[in-house]
């Protein structure tokens, strides 16, 4: 739990002190999609692994997709 | 803002600094034991060639970022969807040697740091530098990239009272094929990886002198690699280099009186900084070429964040991630590195620069 607790605190500060420059700068929507999109998953990762839930990672899926179509054994 | 623009001097520093990344800490041809250095001068080789291609690509698409390149030949859907596999490539990349870079500080330096905090920290100052700008990074190569020789060589001279020459012996035990996977593998670790550059060549001041960099850049590694590989197997025997987890840090380790151990440290801090932030770099420009959106640094606070989240989700441990980088990322890196630069060349030689297929 306090691990999940400092991981959001760091997130909440990433993502206030890019907001507050976002807004002042008047940023078009797309920044803020790509942004959100970015610091969503990144956010929804971290506080999974926080957790200790064991997420299959993308290094795992890309093994299984090679062994699939035969690249590797 | 004036146009970026960096010297023939600064691209080659970049280019170096990049190439010797990781490989500072890792021996991509260890699989070839006594034999790697057969494998290095294959590797090397073919790492030219390579590099010749991408560069040979920039030539005959002046001015043009890698996005703009795949868009114009390939047209605008299909050369979308290759640039954001790109994008998650170069993340990919910089996610794997930002792991590499915390295993080794964590396993090496700093046991008692969480691996996240290292990480974390080392990011936060190359956001720093990648927001001021490819000139800022191509000073700051010029100015740091020659450390990393003087490094080895000072670890070189430390070490030559213990070199056993007789080491290199016997020559081919194993027959060719180790040899040709290792020189495989260095093709596409860290030669084929160059491929970030195809985002960053445009800003040469002087594009006349690109091959040259290029194939100086890769003669530079050539030759380092061959050294740090002869210092290694002299000093500890091929046997002993593969079983070794960082195999230059044990070599730093033998040096007897003094503890050199934290040039390592530095030379990983140096060559790993530059690769990530141009990683970084590309993939924030690329996304933001695709998305339309001016200014890259407003992506690379949240790109360098995912970036480590991935590196420590990617991995279960330092084996993982020496198995994984062996066994899956040649194969892995052969569109990226290989088929799809092959094809660009074709269709930028097949059709005049500059023609527009819409």
């Amino acid at each position: 739990m306090t691990q999940m607790i400092k991981v959001l605190a760091v997130f909440v500060v990433l993502i206030l002190y890019d907001l507050q420059r976002f807004i002042r700068k008047k940023e078009k929507g797309v920044v803020f999609v790509l942004y959100f999109l970015f610091m969503g998953v990144s956010l929804a990762v971290s506080m999974l692994l926080a957790a200790g839930v064991k997420l299959p990672s993308p290094a795992r899926w890309i093994e299984s997709t090679l062994r699939m179509i035969g690249v590797i054994k | 803002m004036g146009k970026v623009r960096i010297s023939s001097i600064q691209l080659f520093m970049l280019l170096s600094g990049f190439l010797f990344g990781s490989t500072v800490i890792l021996t991509p041809t260890s699989g070839a034991k006594n034999d790697a250095w057969m494998a290095i001068l294959l590797g090397g080789a073919g790492g030219a060639l390579l590099m010749w291609l991408y560069a040979k690509i920039a030539m005959l698409n002046p001015s043009k970022t890698l996005v703009d390149i795949l868009r114009e030949r390939m047209g605008k859907i299909v050369g979308s969807i290759v640039s954001v596999l790109y994008i998650w490539y170069f993340i990919h990349l910089a996610s794997l040697v930002l792991r590499n870079f915390g295993e080794f500080i964590c396993t090496t330096t700093l046991p008692e740091t969480p691996m996240a905090v290292v990480i974390g920290l080392f990011a936060a100052v190359l956001v720093f530098v990648i927001n001021s700008g490819i000139e800022v990074l191509g000073r700051l190569g010029e100015l740091l990239v020659p450390v990393v020789p003087l490094v080895i060589l000072i670890i070189c001279l430390s070490i030559i009272t213990a070199a056993d020459f007789e080491a290199l012996l016997p020559v081919m035990e194993n027959g060719i094929t180790p040899v040709l996977k290792a020189a495989f593998g260095l093709m596409t670790f860290p030669f084929g990886e160059t491929v970030a550059f195809l985002m960053l060549f445009q800003y040469l001041n002087n594009q006349a002198k690109l091959k040259k960099v290029v194939i100086a850049s890769a003669g530079a590694l050539t030759l380092s690699g061959l050294v740090i590989f002869l210092r290694d197997v002299f000093v500890l025997g091929s046997e002993l280099m593969s079983r070794a987890t960082f195999v230059p840090h044990l070599t730093t380790l033998l040096i007897p009186g003094v503890n050199v151990e934290p040039l390592v440290d530095i030379n990983l801090l140096i060559s790993g900084g530059i690769k990530i932030s141009v990683c970084i770099y590309a993939a924030a420009k690329a996304l933001c070429q695709l998305a339309g959106i001016d200014d890259y640094t407003r992506l690379t606070g949240a790109i360098a964040t995912f970036c480590v989240v991935l590196s420590v989700w990617i991995y279960e441990n330092v084996i993982d991630m020496f198995n994984w980088a062996e066994k899956v990322w040649p194969f892995y890196s052969i569109p990226f590195q290989i088929i799809i630069p092959v094809l660009l060349l074709l269709l930028s030689l097949r059709k005049k620069p500059g023609t527009s297929q819409n």
